[in-house]
């Protein structure tokens, strides 16, 4: 079975799936929340690893970006009844905004600087939004008032499910079909070598600040979502703790490829949701994965799916053809 | 009013020596191995744990605890160098983070399950009470944490100064590859290096202990000010970490004072974003030259 | 035409190239060549904007170009190669070119929206690689990566990615450095070709192979230009042969005193 062909069995079984619960009787909403929550997640890890994965810069304070955009869409629809699309899209604006004034000093910092100006990022969103109560509600959070999307009542958790669903597929065809155009070659070129990169006319520094934007862009859209699909967005969403899980998903999916984000998406996800109840277990589970991941399958799990059938090709392709070059 | 100030920045100077203390480890950790310890102050925070272990379930004088402490520090850094870190030699950097955030997130996750996260006290042995001097207060922990700040940077000094072991480290630090060559035992001498990088962290952990008492992210704070007062003193220079880390003590406790102790850590890192701009290898650094 | 005059390059303390004139003809194949450490790498950095220069005037067809960032360079015809290939393992055999032609696209972040404009962008940029792939014959190996290729043809696509962007001048750095003999002719070919389009200005020390190619060779040596000339001319100027090329044991001991 090809790639594509995986690809649009899986989105049909998602969508095939509140109508599933439905039929077993289980805990619909419970779960189809779950799950919601799980594609946005998905949306911030193909949204890191654009720019982690792909591109090669770090963010160690993506959560500030959900957040931005979380807050974006609540703060609007409390004052001003905004729905889900202007919502989701002032966030992500706002996000692409925050992410230029972090961008520019960005370009000029090497790994771990900009790791610690990342985090720092995170800290400090999380706490003026802790601060600031007047805009943010503090720590009492903001409620939204029921989602609609360009007119449309999604108030329902099956239609929000949808949305999210609609989300996710959306972005990851927009940033598929940008890695493979010139820009996602750019992003590739100076994680790869900056040197040769410049030297091909690309404009390096421009291209970070870039690749900064496009993924904070996409985190807000995320973020303003979520705010709708909880109802509700409080400082304690978000912070260092949120942009470890993120950091967790590029990482233990594997770099550089948005089925693997996705992947790490879910296996974070299932352990956060499983071990919630006893404190500390997520994050040491999550913390060992990271460095095995890092010391025995350097590719995160999107090399271990390597050895899947529907991978096959790509892989006998490439071995096929050095193979005919040592002849 | 000069005397409130002449408060704050005393303040000041007794929080950021513990900023100091800990980012001096991280410095000399980068310094032979050049990498930026992401679980610095989990390691510290892990050493403390052993301590109150010793003190509350073996009856263990504080003094002794405390050494028992640092020494659990010193081979936890060496185990994490030689297993860890030491497999990952010559990775690019940003494994390298990877690695040592994967281990932050595991050591708090587990000494989290193990121990909760409801603080667990730890007394200082200190009777004495705050004296008065001149007007201003001085509360003994103060002079304590600033004492051994004084005494640490002294042996550092007089270990890199005068002992093979600290001329192996400044030597790996300019060229691993020559200092290989000269028959300096590298590997010893990065786990030695990590060994007190994580020594001097559970110092100032154990230093903090008092105040914040025990809980597995008692260090966060400490540690991000760390980073800021090691990236400030240019990653690289000891002193600039020790500058950093005081002068930032006395920023943040200003900061506190005079606007809003909830923002000290975001204006900490909007000023941090400025120095970088102006100086992206921070005020004392060294800039890295890419041959091609 | 290249014409760089007085071409001084310093790091710090360090001066790298000294008070250089080099002047390249519009077409044809010149060498640099000239001991370790002689500048020759820094000069190629110092042409393609990689490196600042202190002092000098270097000129593409009249147009000044030290006021280029790195990555205008490539805009205003100069492509290079590099000693150590420096490709992109990320992307395939055919990507890696197609950065090449970056310069030239004008495709922004509307990509992801794959709109008519795009798409007619991709095939123009996609056919132009695949012309350049098959007269080097590495069609075949489109959609490998990089670093699974063999080091020869590692190289061989780090020429191609400079070429594909049809320059004024190619600089190549010791492109044949690690090349086993089997693997040489073929990039030799692809050089001699370029000749023929632009100018051609290659770090080499292989001499032999260079006096099949090279019309002219400039030799330096601690940063200064100690020769010029056609490579028999070369070969036979005294200097050259004092600090470069020796005739023998007792030679190396007088060059000790270049």
């Amino acid at each position: 079975m090809s790639k594509n062909a995986l690809v649009i069995l899986l989105v049909a079984a998602c969508a095939l799936l509140p109508l599933v619960l439905q039929l077993l009787g289980q805990r619909q909403v419970y779960w189809l929340f779950v799950v919601s929550e799980l594609f946005i997640l998905a949306i911030v890890a193909v949204s890191l690893d654009l720019l982690m994965g792909r591109s090669g810069q770090i963010s160690l304070g993506h959560s500030g970006f959900v957040a931005l955009g979380a807050y974006s869409s609540a703060i609007l629809n409390e004052r001003f009844g905004v729905d889900l699309f202007v919502g989701a899209l002032a966030g992500g604006s706002l996000a692409a905004l925050a992410s230029l004034v972090l961008g520019f000093p960005a370009t000029r910092l090497r790994g771990h600087y900009l790791g610690i100006v990342t985090l720092g990022f995170g800290i400090a969103v999380d706490q003026i939004a802790l601060k600031w109560d007047a805009l943010t509600g503090g720590d009492q959070g903001i409620h939204l008032h029921k989602p609609v999307l360009l007119g449309l009542d999604v108030a329902t958790p099956v239609r929000m499910y949808y949305v999210a669903l609609v989300a996710l597929v959306v972005v990851v065809l927009l940033v598929w079909r940008l890695t493979g155009t010139r820009v996602g070659r750019a992003f590739a070129a100076i994680k790869d070598s900056e040197v040769a990169a410049a030297a091909m006319g690309v404009p390096v520094a421009r291209t970070k600040v870039l690749a900064f934007i496009c993924s904070a862009f996409l985190a807000g859209i995320a973020g303003g979502i979520y705010a709708f699909l909880a109802g509700f967005v409080a400082p304690e969403d978000f912070g260092i703790d949120s942009s470890l899980l993120y950091f967790a998903m590029v990482i233990i999916g594997g770099m550089g490829s948005i089925p693997g984000a996705i992947g790490g998406a879910v296996v974070v996800d299932a352990v956060k949701n499983a071990a919630a109840t006893v404190s500390g277990l997520s994050l040491a589970i999550l913390g060992g994965m990271i460095v095995l991941v890092v010391l025995f399958f350097p590719g995160g799990l999107k090399a271990l799916l390597r050895r899947h059938p529907a991978a096959r090709t790509s892989v006998a392709e490439r071995r096929s053809v050095a193979v005919a070059q040592d002849a | 009013m000069t005397l409130y100030l002449l408060q704050i920045c005393l303040a000041g100077l007794a929080q950021g020596s513990l900023f100091a203390l800990a980012a001096l480890g991280l410095v000399v950790i980068f310094n032979a191995s050049t990498v930026v310890n992401f679980a610095h102050g989990a390691m510290g925070m892990a050493a403390t744990y052993v301590a109150y272990v010793l003190i509350t379930s073996f009856q263990v004088p504080f003094a002794l605890a405390f050494a028992g402490a640092i020494v659990a520090a010193f081979v936890l850094g060496v185990v994490v160098q030689k297993f860890l870190l030491g497999r990952l030699q010559g990775a690019p950097v940003l494994t390298q983070i990877v690695v040592t955030l994967g281990l932050f997130m595991f050591l708090e996750g587990i000494l989290g399950l193990a121990f909760g996260y409801n603080p667990r006290p730890m007394a200082a042995p200190i009777t004495m009470g705050p004296v008065t001097l001149g007007g201003l207060v001085l509360r003994p922990q103060d002079v304590v944490q600033l004492g051994v700040l004084l005494v640490l940077c002294v042996a550092l000094a007089a270990l890199f100064g005068a002992t093979k072991v600290g001329l192996g480290m400044r030597a790996i630090t300019e060229n691993p590859y020559a200092a290989r060559l000269m028959g300096i035992p590298v590997g010893r001498v990065l786990a030695m290096a990590w060994g007190i990088g994580v020594l001097l962290a559970a110092v100032a952990a154990m230093l903090a202990a008092p105040t914040t008492s025990i809980t597995p992210n008692m260090m966060d704070t400490i540690v991000v000010y760390a980073f800021v007062a090691a990236i400030l003193g240019g990653f690289g220079s000891l002193i600039g970490a020790l500058i950093g880390g005081l002068v930032l003590g006395v920023v943040v406790n200003l900061i506190a004072a005079f606007l809003a102790p909830e923002l000290a850590m975001s204006i900490v890192f909007g000023l941090l974003l400025l120095v970088l701009y102006v100086k992206p290898d921070g005020l004392f650094g060294r800039a890295m030259v890419q041959k091609v | 035409m290249l014409e760089a005059h007085h071409v001084t390059v310093r790091f710090g303390g360090l001066v790298a190239v000294s008070d250089l004139d080099l002047v390249v003809p519009d077409r044809g194949v010149f060498a640099l060549v000239g001991p370790n450490g002689a500048g020759k790498t820094t000069l190629i950095n110092a042409l393609s904007r990689v490196c600042p220069v202190a002092e000098g005037t270097i000129r593409l067809d009249g147009t000044d170009i030290l006021g280029l960032l790195p990555h205008q360079a490539v805009r205003a015809g100069i492509a290079r190669s590099f000693q150590r290939a420096e490709l992109f393992p990320t992307l395939t055999v055919l990507e890696n070119l197609l950065v090449g032609l970056h310069a030239q696209m004008t495709t922004g972040l509307e990509g992801a929206l794959m709109t008519p404009a795009t798409r007619a962008e991709e095939k123009a940029a996609r056919s132009r690689a695949e012309r350049l792939l098959r007269e080097l014959d590495l069609w075949e190996l489109r959609n490998a990566s990089p670093a699974d290729l063999p080091y020869g043809h590692q190289k061989l696509l780090d020429v191609a990615r400079a070429l594909i962007s049809e320059p004024k001048l190619l600089l190549l750095d010791e492109p044949f450095a690690g090349l086993t003999d089997a693997e040489s002719p073929r990039l030799l070919a692809c050089i001699a070709a370029a000749g023929k389009r632009c100018a051609v200005l290659m770090i080499e020390h292989h001499f032999e192979l260079l006096e099949g190619i090279a019309e002219r060779m400039t030799v330096m040596n601690f940063g200064r230009k100690i020769a010029e000339g056609t490579p028999a001319q070369v070969r036979a100027d005294p200097e050259v042969v004092r600090c470069y090329l020796g005739t023998g044991r007792a030679k190396v001991a007088e060059a000790a005193t270049c």
